[in-house]
Parts: structure tokens; sequence; C-alpha cells
């Protein structure tokens, strides 16, 4: 799942936000991105490939959900 | 907030970008260039829907093969669960567009001789797909292509619009109305024919498939359409922690799945197609293994030949990204054996239109994965071929209509949009139930192995009634804080809609037939049969059984695939 942006390295430029098919994320007043809605990623990778200053880490575990068996998280 | 309303007239609505909508939209400027199209997605302009994170493999009949011979594949396959004319007609087209996306400039594979590489599926006789060239961003490249097919087209394409409701004049759709998820702006569309290609229901599941929720399908039923295939939900394999994409070109060049003793499971429950078979007999096996105290489940690459892994590596794209990423925290699916669940993903419920889209409905069409095509069995690479030619089919059908129909006008509904309005923005600012709650309930009530994969009626009836507290009690109980969080409560109550019918086709289909497995009825029952659904007197589903008519289909039913399989 979406797991940092890094502020320092946000140009702003949007292209995650405008990407994100969850819309999970968005652009602050300082106009740099922070993950509005992180309940939301599906760990699709779609902002990271977009940002063109690195400044988005997606890491590749997809969220937990609820058990198929019992007696497991899985 | 800006509730300002938008009002936007169009001669065809398209709701949904995805492959079935790119496709309508196409064909529908091509057939009626006079006329305006326009596409309206939840997601962002022209992200192209699932095809976006799609491998591109593409199955497809080329010219000189035969057609019937896929058709009787397929017959087999769903266990006579065919609409065999429908096959056919698709089939048929399906080479064109294969040979369309080539022109649009996307590359498969090729062999030494510059002929097509295919990897034949499931075990079947004819049926094979096409794999994009480039692994990781085959879908990707078939949208851009697309979207830029349509600019040229000059179809008109909106993002971050999530329709809510049908408009109607008379007996006729006649457009719809939606808000904007960023600003909550409230927009009209007057049509004078809309397309759902809004793809499936589904239960948020990540690997690229949280946006299916089914709404579109829902507003079919509403609108008078009749539903098929709710018993057929898609079972995936998939690694525990993370995402993968690749099985179906892994499985026919030798990967398999383990149990925990080190055992190729699948040669067991099917002696003749051992590990290369349909998902979801691989998941039922997976489920009884696991069951029965043998699990984990293990993906086994080892006997891949490594001349075959070019084709299997992930090159570019997410599936590199991923790849990388895993490797760096110490994960090789190539090297390790990885952990693998059974998931239920997806319904293959839709709505029971005809090959040109026709709905039953006037001036509603449909096409894509929120139509019936498949009873949750699947080949690899089906789905692009099916939405691209079905969403092709329905632009021709749309455009056919219009030749006919007379001029809709655009006034006259003020009323009845003001009441929409209203309605739709009623949950916004309220205090309740945030609408990923309510989503986790229906995930809990829906996952469990015996209500998704080894289904039996005590376990379906105990869900029933979940779903339906839920429906009752928590879905009405939703707010949402902001329009964002309205689209999601959308989302919400249309995936408890999908779950309830999910739920009740599958107990009304007491037998095993194609992607249904009824544990408390292991054997198939008589005819093939269809499932269908409409909406009765007090807006309650009504179920109908349609014998499939094989008197008037080219192809008897003489073998069955899930005859290749004993579970019980
Ligand atoms: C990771 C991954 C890999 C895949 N690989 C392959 C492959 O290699 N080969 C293959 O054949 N298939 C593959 N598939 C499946 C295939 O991509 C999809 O089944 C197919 O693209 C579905 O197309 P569709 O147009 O019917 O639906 P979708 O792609 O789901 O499009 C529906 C669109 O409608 C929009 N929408 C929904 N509801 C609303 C609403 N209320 N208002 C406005 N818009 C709405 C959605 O945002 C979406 O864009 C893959 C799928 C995934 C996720
Ligand atoms: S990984 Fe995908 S879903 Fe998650 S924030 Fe990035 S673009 Fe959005
Ligand atoms: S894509 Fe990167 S640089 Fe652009 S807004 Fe997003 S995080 Fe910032």
């Amino acid at each position: 799942m979406i797991e940092r942006i890094d502020a320092e390295k946000c140009i702003g430029c949007g292209q995650c936000v405008r990407l994100c098919p969850l819309d999970a994320l968005r652009l602050n007043e300082e106009g740099k991105a922070y993950i509005a809605y992180p309940e939301d990623c599906m760990t699709c990778f779609i902002c990271e490939r977009a940002c063109p200053s690195g400044a988005l880490y997606v890491h590749p575990f997809k969220e937990q959900l609820p058990s198929v068996f019992p007696d497991s998280d899985a | 907030m800006n509730y300002d309303a938008e009002v936007i007239t169009t001669d065809v609505l398209i709701i949904g970008g995805g492959s079935a909508g790119l496709w309508a939209a196409k064909r529908f400027s091509e057939a009626a260039p006079e006329r305006s199209a326009l596409i309206v997605d939840k997601g962002p302009k022209d992200w192209g829907g699932l095809m976006t994170m799609a491998g591109g493999d593409f199955d497809a009949v080329l010219p000189g093969e035969d057609v019937d011979a896929w058709v009787q594949d397929l017959v087999y396959y769903f266990d006579g669960l065919c609409n065999q004319s429908d096959m056919e007609e698709i089939l048929r087209r399906s080479g064109d567009r294969l040979r369309d996306y080539q022109k649009f400039g996307c590359e498969f594979f090729t062999k030494a001789d510059g002929t097509l590489q295919s990897v034949p599926q499931r075990g079947l006789d004819h049926v094979r797909l096409y794999p994009a060239k480039l692994k990781g961003r085959g879908g990707e490249l078939m949208v851009k292509n697309l979207v830029k097919q349509l600019k040229d087209q000059k179809v008109g394409r909106l993002g971050r619009i999530q329709i809510t409701e049908l408009l109607r004049h008379g007996e006729r759709i006649a457009g719809a109305v939606g808000f904007d998820t960023l600003s909550g702006k409230f927009y009209v569309f007057h049509a004078q024919a809309v397309i759902l290609a809004t793809g499936m229901g589904g239960w948020k599941t990540s690997y690229g498939k949280n946006t299916p929720t089914g709404e579109g399908v829902a507003l079919g039923y509403g609108a008078g359409a009749r539903l098929m295939h709710f018993e057929f939900g898609r079972v995936w394999n998939m690694p525990r922690y993370f995402g993968w994409e690749g099985q179906t070109t892994l499985m026919p060049l030798g990967g398999r799945f383990i149990n925990a003793l080190g055992e190729s499971f699948m040669d067991k429950y099917s002696p003749i197609l051992g590990a290369n078979t349909d998902p979801h007999y691989t998941t039922i096996a997976m489920a009884m293994e696991i069951r029965a105290g043998r699990g984990p489940i293990y993906f086994d690459l080892s006997r891949i030949n490594p001349a075959d892994t070019v084709l299997l590596r992930p090159q570019n794209g997410w599936q590199k990204l991923n790849y990388d990423k895993l490797s760096a925290l110490g994960m090789d699916l190539f090297r390790d054996n990885t952990e693998w669940v059974p998931q239920m993903t997806v319904s293959y419920g839709g709505i029971d239109a005809d090959i040109y889209g026709r709905t039953g409905v006037p001036g509603l069409f449909a096409a894509g994965t929120a139509c019936a095509t498949e009873p949750g069995v699947y080949a690899g690479g089906f789905a692009l071929m099916t939405t691209s030619v079905t969403g092709h089919l329905a632009g021709e059908g749309a455009a056919a209509f219009l030749q006919g129909a007379d001029s809709l006008p655009s006034t006259g509904q003020e009323a009845e949009i003001a009441r929409l309005r209203t309605e739709a923005f009623k949950p916004l600012g309220q205090q309740g139930l945030k609408p990923k709650e309510v989503v986790t309930c229906i995930q809990r009530a829906m996952f469990p192995y015996d209500v998704s994969i080894l289904k039996t009626e005590n376990a379906l009836l105990h869900a029933l009634r979940e779903i339906q507290r839920i429906r009752t009690e928590d879905v009405p109980r939703m707010a949402a804080a902001d329009p964002h969080y309205l689209m999601k409560l959308r989302e919400a109550d249309a995936m408890a809609f999908v779950s309830e019918l999910y739920l009740r086709a599958s107990l009304a289909r007491q037998e095993t037939r194609a992607g249904h497995y009824r544990e408390d009825f292991p054997q198939r029952k008589g005819e093939p049969r269809w499932l269908l659904w409409s909406k009765g007197a007090e807006g309650k589903p009504v179920a109908t059984w349609k014998t499939v008519p094989l008197e008037s289909y080219k192809h008897p039913v003489t073998r069955y695939y899930q005859d290749n399989f004993r579970f019980a």
C-alpha cells in the first residue's frame, strides 16, 4: 500500500493525484501531494510510476483483508 | 464546496471508459460520425479501467482457424452453459480486434518465423492467448493507443464523475446524472442512448480490482434489465501478501501449486489436467488442502524451462516495479516458493444483453464485463477479447438504434432531476458509518471459504442473513464527509447488492457446474440452465430459470470440463 510521500522531493506536479484510480491522493495548500485516503489504496503503483521526482513509495504488500479460512489471517 | 449543476447533451452517453467503453465509443463514432459520443468515468480521465493494469494477453481466432472448434471448446469448458450463437459471433470478430490493436501500434510476441506466439489455455484444444510483447505494459499501451483513436474521432471524455442514476423519458433511457467526486458538482447528461460499460461487481480485494463494484449493473437492474450469472464469483489464487500477474502464461509452461508436504496436489484432483487448469478448480483444491491441514500452498516454478522465463519475468511496467521491490525485500518468486491463497475477487454476474448490447430496455445498452459472458471459468486473455468485441458491437448497436429512433427532448424532467440531486447528496455531511466499515463487514460475510469456494447451504444462508442485515441496517446509516466518500458510499451500496444476488443465486443453483461448486450438491443436475434475475413487484429480485436452447444450437453437449476433476 502507499506508504509515504517525501515532501522534500515532491515538486507538486500533481501527476499522482491526477492518475490514482482510487482517488487516494490529493494536493495540500502548499501544492504538495499527500495521502488523503490511505485506506482506499489498492497497491497498483500507478502513482509511483508517474512521479517524475521519485517522491512516492508504495510498499508492495497489499491491504490485509478479512479471512477466507478460520484460524488464519489470510 | 461547489454543488452547482452542469448540464451536458450528447447523442450517446457511455458510462465507464474501460476496454468496453473505449471500444463502444470508437465504433459508435465510426458508425455515426455526425453524432456525438461522450465517455464518463468515475476514475481518472482516460485511465482505461482495469485494462491499464492488464498484461495485455488477448484471445483471438485468427483468419483460417475454425470458429466452431473454439465454440466447442467453450461448450465443454462451460459445462454446457454457453450461449453458442453469441459466443460464435464474439469469436468471429476477435481476430479483427487483435488486428486493430496491431494497427494502433500494440505489439504481440512473435516466433522466429514472424508469426504470433500463442499460449494454449486451461488444457483446451483450441482456446489460446497471444501475449503482449511488453509483458508489464501490454494493457497500458492498449489504453494509450485506443484513447489516441478516440481523440482523433473527437469523442468526449470526462473523468472523476460517478454516475448515480439513469434518466428516463417514458419507456426510453434518456441520460444519467452523477457528481464530480472531487468538487461535488452535480452533472446532468441528456442522451439519446446510454451504454453501460461500468464493469462487474466485486469485493475490493486489491490486485488492481478495487474499482469494479457493480453500480452499473445495479443501475441496469433498476431500469428493468435482466441479470445473469450471479452464482459465479471469480476466486483467484494470489500471493498472500502481494499482487502478481502472469499465472495464465506460467501454468501451461510448468508452473504448479504445491501443498505443505511438497505434493503437486492438482495431480490428485485431476490426473488428466494436473496443474494446468482453470483457477476455479485450482482454488477448490487449494481450499480442500488447507482445510485438511495440508496448507499453506506454495507456487513452484522450478519445473519451468529456463529458456521460457523471458516470457515470464516482468520486464517493465508495474509488474517489474513490484518484482524489484519484492526482490529488495528478499522475496523472489522465481527462486523461492511463495505462499498463495484462494481469494474471491469479482462477480461474474452481469446484464443479460444480446450481441449488440441491447438490454431489452429501450435506449439502454451494455457492454464488456457489465454483461454476463462467462459462467465462472475464465481463460487467460478472454476478458480483453470479449470486452473489445462486445464494446465494439454495443457501439454499433447504439448507432443503429439512433438511426430509427425519435429524437428525445432534453426538457421535461426538471422535477425528477431536482429529486435525484437531493437524493444524491443526502448522505453528505451527515454523521454515520464510514463506507469502508461497511465494505469490511461485507467482506467478512462473503470471504469465508464455505461461502465463496466450497459453498454449502448453511454457510450461504448465514451470509445472506448478514448481507440482508447490512443492506437494511448499515447501508442506510452510511454517511460521507466529502464527495470522495460519497463515491465510496455508492460503491459499498452496490457491493452489498451484488453480494445479495451472489448468495441468492448460489443458494438457488443446487448443483455443481462450471464456476459454481456446491459441496452439498457436488454433482451436475439435469439439462444446463441459466439463472436470470429481474426486479420484481416490490423491488425484490425474482429468479427465472432458462434451459439452454440446445435444440437451436449447432453443438450438442457431449463432454464436461468438470468431469476432469474428482473433489467429492
Ligand atoms: C491486474 C490485471 C491484469 C489483467 N490481465 C489481463 C490480460 O492479460 N488479459 C485479459 O484478457 N484480461 C486481463 N485482465 C482483465 C481485463 O483487464 C478486464 O476484465 C477488462 O479490462 C474489463 O473491461 P471493462 O471495460 O468491462 O470493465 P472495467 O475495466 O472495469 O471498466 C469499467 C469502467 O467503468 C467505470 N465505472 C464504474 N462504475 C461507474 C460509475 N458508477 N460511474 C462512472 N464510471 C464508472 C470504472 O471506473 C471503469 O473505468 C486483467 C485485469 C487486471 C486487474
Ligand atoms: S498505489 Fe495505486 S491506488 Fe495506491 S495511491 Fe498509488 S495510484 Fe493510488
Ligand atoms: S507525482 Fe511526485 S512530484 Fe508530482 S505531485 Fe505526486 S509526489 Fe509530487
